[in-house]
């Protein structure tokens, strides 16, 4: 079958973003006159122009081919749980588990299957940002846990 | 005091040992921390601030300027190399620079982007020299309606001229807009789109995304990509380098782009991301090979590069003239002097020439040192392309964490990254331009607040757009760009309807 | 040599304080500090907390550390500082804002003040003038007023913001004179200035920093304070209370104080408060103060913690003024 998914798909949903948009704009906030323009005039306005435009994308996609296309599942994955990791955790945990924790999940994306290097990037990753963050640029962040 | 005698007189104020010695720690500091991706001017300045209590007001301000456009020069490096622009307008440098890094020829496009860095900021201070007087009063004579308008027409030149999908490059510019949203709404106090979280009163965090948009979402990309085409072979030195052709291609963009950019500078505001685009744009529509544009073109790396350096240092005159800062590291900057008894303002030229004239002989100088600085490096940044990408992201991940949270000390912006990220992903999958939404971004509040107390101080009268003149400028050339561009594309569809039957 | 000049200051305020006095005696404080700052750094905030607490870390003998977190018109500062780790050891410095009209214009503000929040010290205050262009018809404030009541906003002011002190103040003084202006939300003093000169706007009410200069360049003009007192940084300026058909207890002040959480030990509040109350008492702090347009204040903890009563119930008037208007 004929179909450009990734612009078929990202029409779909721009144009979806953009009815939910106008619907709440409208809504929860005031729409004002001309002379004076509420809060949701802008908004409401806007989510009409992006869901005709999500529409004026996604009907050509209909019938054409397009390219191929691979979604990086564990990439995406490994990198969205090194970040929360290391944002819930630097706080508590202090600079320096954080970063090692974040960075060895972090290495799990790559098909090196190896355990050494990752340790070693790991350590020479944490005490770059200690020393650059905590050491260099004087950040007041926690670098043990309990301070 | 006139200002070629000015100019003179602030360069016997920068080369004094005193404040020369902390030019050349700033511009250092800043290329330094521009590199790195994440933490950019902005948290650096922050964290320098307490130093300079103990600097004359002179030194204070030439070191934190050289650490903001010191900071431009590094950040082209970490926009061309790894698609890590740390602000919107080195966003658009990646447009071409990182195809080019991409084709084995990152050390000319860093060659290019720092010639044209250099002729930019040269170019904006020819201009301050002759016109700065002028150019205060320009900044008085923009009301609501007219900075309306400008945005206006800087939207529409930037998406107009873009990609093969004008619906896709507008519905970018949009989502940018409507993201720009949320937050407090400064006309009735409204919080918009904040479902509760007071982080998201002030809106979402610029640098949050931007290091998510192009990043993080590269990061994700990049991984397996990296892992099978393995590292670049070593580069030749003379491959470093542009070729006859290739430096041919760069005085007239840096030209057009300096000029561009100390005009747009001298507005506060976003003087310096319009004209980054705009020459971006500009070059695009001159250019004999518009094809070639987002995939390596040297024009469109010199014409905004040159753009946003001249905009930087036009952007002083509204910042100590007016008091307006143009962006957040200039109000910062407002704050250092403000610590030393020095309120900016119309007296500040006349009363304070040292520390005018200094700043602006501190640009020359400055500049020049980055320069001389950079361009040896440039063989050592290309060679950090051949460090294998796994050791390099991890890295880059808790840099661009530590960045973020550095901008204002929030754990809520490290999770926006993420979220911002994945999106920033499924963009590019989807082919979608993310440097235009965040152009949306960034001028959607300034568009809409302008908008409003315009049509609030006409008294709800439209016209308050035709009737003052410069608006009414503004609004025509937007409407001759839309113009133009629907002429184009129906001639062009009825070009390649005709072209396919034979 | 402005270097020496101010090390030689900062030198003489600290050796002025070296008392020991009563948390001290009982190992307080022992750590680093946190002052939890609402504004970017550099900001008047910002710059105001740090003329503190230098000082402060030179007499207490540990680092008082300025942790700003920007944000939501400084709530976020309050908020951060209620929700710190080491809570023992956080305070902050804020303007008025998040202590009085926060809790109305704030949703999911996440404190009371009364019951959450200690109050230290007030630090310094600011009154507000009323400036127009130099051109403008009026030289006086009752020719400004009649200017004003010709017609239902015959004139345009511009603020920094919805429920900002400028906003709040010009409709407090509308309220009083019997007058209704046009209000324009900018988001800084500067810009507001720039559309008066432009002749956008006709008006505002803004820190006297922020006017000055324009004053002296002959761009802008000053009709009067809102100050029980004329103010040195704006000399000459008449006081509005009692002219112009306004009450004689007219008055708007901008005020930052300094803050701890509910719950922290008497004594350190007590230790604290003496301690800021000596620095604000140097000549050479008080005149850093009025460079930037605030005037010292000092007094005891229940200083501050009256002007916050009495202030939320004032501006809480004009808000519903503001309301009822919608």
């Amino acid at each position: 079958m004929k179909r450009d998914i990734p612009d078929l798909a990202g029409g779909v949903i721009l144009a979806a973003i953009g009815l939910l948009v106008t619907v709440y704009s409208l809504t929860h906030y005031e729409i004002g006159s001309l002379r004076r323009m509420g809060p949701g005039f802008f908004p409401a306005l806007l989510g009409g122009v992006l869901a005709v435009l999500g529409g004026m994308i996604a009907l050509p996609a209909l019938g054409r081919r397009g390219t191929s296309f691979h979604i990086a599942w564990k990439e995406c994955l490994a990198v969205l749980a090194a970040i929360l990791v290391f944002a819930a955790g630097f706080d508590r945990l202090g600079l320096v588990i954080a970063t090692l924790a974040s960075v060895l999940i972090a290495t799990l994306a790559t098909p090196d299957r190896r355990i050494g290097w990752r340790i070693a990037l790991a350590i020479a990753v944490t005490i770059l940002s200690v020393a650059v963050f905590s050491v260099g640029l004087k950040m007041t962040v926690p670098l043990w846990p309990g301070r | 005091m006139s200002g070629w005698d000015g100019f003179l007189h602030g360069l016997s104020v920068a080369a004094q040992p005193g404040v020369l010695i902390y030019c050349m720690f700033g511009v250092l500091l800043g290329t330094f921390v521009g590199v790195l991706p994440g933490i950019g001017a902005m948290a650096t300045i922050s964290l320098l601030l307490p130093i300079t209590f103990y600097l004359s007001p002179e030194a204070a301000l030439v070191m934190l300027a050289g650490v903001y456009y010191g900071s431009q020069y590094g950040g082209a490096v970490a926009s061309i190399l790894l698609r890590l622009p740390g602000t919107p307008q080195s966003a658009v440098t990646t447009l071409d620079g990182y195809p080019l890094a991409q084709k084995g020829r990152a050390g000319v496009a860093l060659f290019t982007s720092m010639i044209a860095s250099f002729s930019g900021s040269m170019i904006g201070i020819f201009v301050l020299i002759v016109l700065s007087g002028a150019l205060a009063k320009a900044a008085v004579a923009f009301g609501a309606a007219e900075y309306a308008a400008m945005m206006i027409l800087g939207l529409v030149a930037a998406s107009t001229v873009g990609a093969k999908q004008p619906s896709k490059a507008l519905a970018m510019v949009v989502l940018g807009l409507i993201l720009g949203c949320v937050g407090t709404d400064v006309n009735s106090g409204v919080q918009r789109f904040t479902f509760g979280q007071t982080e998201l009163m002030d809106g979402i965090n610029l640098v949050a995304l931007a290091m998510g948009l192009f990043g993080v979402a590269e990061v994700i990309a990049n991984i397996r990509v990296a892992e099978r085409t393995g590292v670049p072979p070593r580069i030749a030195l003379r491959d470093l380098l542009p070729g006859k052709a290739e430096l041919r291609r760069i005085p007239l963009p840096a030209l057009r782009g300096g000029s561009l950019g100390s005009f747009f500078g001298a507005l506060p505001g976003t003087g310096s991301t319009i004209s980054s685009f705009l020459a971006y744009a500009l070059e695009r529509r001159l250019s004999r090979r518009p094809q070639e544009f987002g995939n390596g073109a040297i024009e469109g790396i010199a014409g905004p590069e040159a753009a946003n350096n001249s905009a930087a240092i036009s952007a002083f005159v509204p910042t100590l003239a007016l008091g307006i800062p143009g962006d957040p590291i200039m109000a910062l900057m407002l704050g250092a002097l403000v610590i030393h008894g020095v309120q900016p303002g119309p007296l500040m030229l006349e009363a304070r020439p040292d520390m005018f004239w200094g700043l602006i002989a501190s640009f020359g100088i400055g500049n020049l040192l980055l320069l001389v600085l950079n361009l040896p490096l440039i063989g050592i940044w290309v060679s950090m392309l051949r460090i294998p990408f796994r050791l390099l992201y991890p890295a880059i991940l808790i840099f661009v964490c530590l960045g973020v949270y550095s901008v204002r000390g929030s754990s809520f912006d490290m999770f926006a990254v993420a979220l911002i990220g994945i999106i920033g992903y499924a963009l590019s999958l989807a082919r979608f331009s993310p440097a235009l939404l965040l152009l949306g971004f960034v001028l959607g509040p300034l568009i809409e607040t302008n908008l409003r107390r315009a049509l609030l101080i006409g008294r709800g009268d439209p016209m308050v757009f035709l009737e003052r003149p410069l608006a009414a400028v503004f609004i025509i050339a937007a409407a001759g760009l839309i113009a133009m561009s629907v002429v184009q594309v129906i001639r062009r569809r009825s070009a390649s309807a005709g072209g396919q039957t034979p | 040599m402005i270097i020496s000049r101010r090390a030689a200051l900062l030198g003489a305020a600290a050796a002025s304080l070296c008392k020991p006095a009563l948390a001290q005696e009982a190992g307080w404080p022992s750590q680093p500090q946190h002052v939890f700052v609402g504004f970017p750094a550099g900001s008047s905030p910002d710059l105001l907390a740090r003329i503190v607490t230098e000082p402060l870390s030179d007499t207490l003998g540990q680092p008082f550390v300025i942790e700003n977190k920007p944000g939501a018109g400084g709530v976020i500062g309050v908020q951060q500082m209620l929700n710190a780790q080491d809570i023992e050891n956080s305070f902050a410095a804020t303007i008025n804002g998040p202590l009085t009209t926060a809790p109305r214009l704030t949703p999911n503000l996440g404190y009371d003040v009364e019951s959450d929040i200690a109050p230290v010290a007030l630090i310094a205050t600011s009154p507000l003038v009323l400036v127009v262009s130099a051109e403008f018809e009026a030289d006086d404030l009752s020719g400004f007023v009649d200017a004003a009541g010709a017609e239902p906003e015959a004139l345009a002011y511009g603020s920094v913001g919805q429920g900002s002190g400028a906003h709040l103040t010009a409709e407090l003084f509308s309220d009083r004179a019997g007058v209704e202006m046009l209000h324009i939300p900018f988001t800084s003093y500067a810009e507001v200035t720039t559309a008066i000169i432009g002749n956008e706007i006709d008006c505002g009410f803004m820190a006297p920093s922020a006017a000055m200069q324009y004053v002296e360049a002959g761009q802008l003009k000053i009709l009067g304070i809102t100050s029980a007192e004329p103010f040195a940084q704006a000399p000459g300026v008449p006081v509005m209370a009692g002219q112009a058909g306004l009450p004689d207890d007219f008055r708007a002040e901008l005020w930052n104080a300094f803050i701890a959480p509910a719950g922290t030990d008497a004594a350190v509040i007590e230790t604290l408060n003496t301690k800021i109350n000596a620095i604000l008492g140097d000549e050479a702090v008080q005149q850093r103060l009025l460079d930037m347009g605030w005037q010292a204040a000092g007094g005891s903890a229940d200083v501050l913690a009256q002007r916050i009563a009495t202030d939320t119930e004032v501006w809480g008037s004009v808000l519903d003024r503001i309301d009822a208007k919608d």
